[in-house]
């Protein structure tokens, strides 16, 4: 029993040390260029190992966009206080996804080559945040402090605005930084500006 | 932090849960009038209806992309993604 225990334990940590080597080299070297070799070789273990926990590369993906959506998920969650503001969430919107910018990143600019079940993970995501933002539209629409307008559209261009920003970020910003750091306030401002009545 | 088991959402407060009870594993979204939880064909219906209403999606387009966000949710895993 305990050495079965030590063993599930053991197995578990090196999942853990997988996932996290693997968050970094999709995010660095790209979804579809990252190497299961380069993975194994960051999280320090055999090439083999990385099919012991996974049978293949598209399931590891997977795994990597299921954590990542719901990591994202719950801080919005977390950031997004019962009755906030749509400026508010908003702003809590482009935190969450600044903690996250670099593997996001590659979501946005690489969709196509996910697995439909990975694609599902970046509509998780959109949910995430729309479920919040659309209580707080209909509520700001209803006292006339926004404009009316079809809440999908009002989504997604938002969304439009944020992903053109991530997915150009070498024209937005310097080496290194984060797009969503350097010009989030300014994109809220700017779409507060055309929602606002 | 718990996650609905039926559709993933994290909740924290009370009001987010089934009835407002923290011991059901299933938020308020997910239940019926009555508190029970809602069917897998219910919630796949609501949740294909709401990613067309707030992002726009085409109906078949979001029904599949919830049928994938289901199979993974501890509620439905198991069940594969092309049963409905
Ligand atoms: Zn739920």
């Amino acid at each position: 029993m305990i050495a079965e225990s030590t063993r599930t334990k053991r197995k578990n940590r090196t999942r853990h040390i997988l996932m996290k080597a693997a968050f970094d080299r999709f995010a660095r070297d790209g979804l579809a260029a990252a190497r299961t070799s380069d993975i194994a070789a960051s999280a320090g273990v055999s090439h083999g190992a990385v099919f012991v926990h996974f049978p293949s590369r598209e399931d590891l993906l997977e795994a990597v966009v299921d954590e990542l959506g719901t990591r994202v998920a719950r801080r919005i969650h977390e950031l997004s206080q019962t009755g906030a503001s749509v400026k508010e969430l908003l702003e809590a919107h482009v935190q969450g996804l600044a903690e996250f910018e670099p593997l996001y990143a590659r979501l946005v600019m690489e969709e196509s080559v996910l697995t439909p079940r990975a694609q599902s993970g970046v509509v998780m995501i959109q949910s995430a945040i729309s479920e919040h933002l659309s209580h707080a539209v209909a509520r700001e629409s209803a006292a006339g402090t926004i404009r009316k307008m079809p809440f999908h559209l009002l989504f997604n261009t938002w969304i439009g605005l944020l992903h053109y920003y991530i997915a150009h970020a070498a024209s937005f910003a310097a080496p290194g930084q984060s797009v969503l750091e350097r010009h989030g306030p300014a994109l809220v401002k700017h779409f507060w500006g055309l929602i606002k009545e | 932090m718990k996650s609905c088991i039926s559709c993933g959402m994290p909740m924290t407060r009370p009001e987010q849960f089934a009835m407002g009870d923290v011991s059901k594993d299933y938020c308020v979204h997910c239940a019926r009038p009555d508190g029970s939880m809602q069917s897998y064909e219910e919630k796949l219906l609501s949740m294909a209806a709401f990613i067309v209403k707030t992002q726009g999606f085409d109906e078949q387009a979001a029904a599949a992309s919830a049928k994938e966000m289901m199979a993974r949710l501890p509620a439905w895993k198991g069940r594969a993604s092309h049963e409905t």
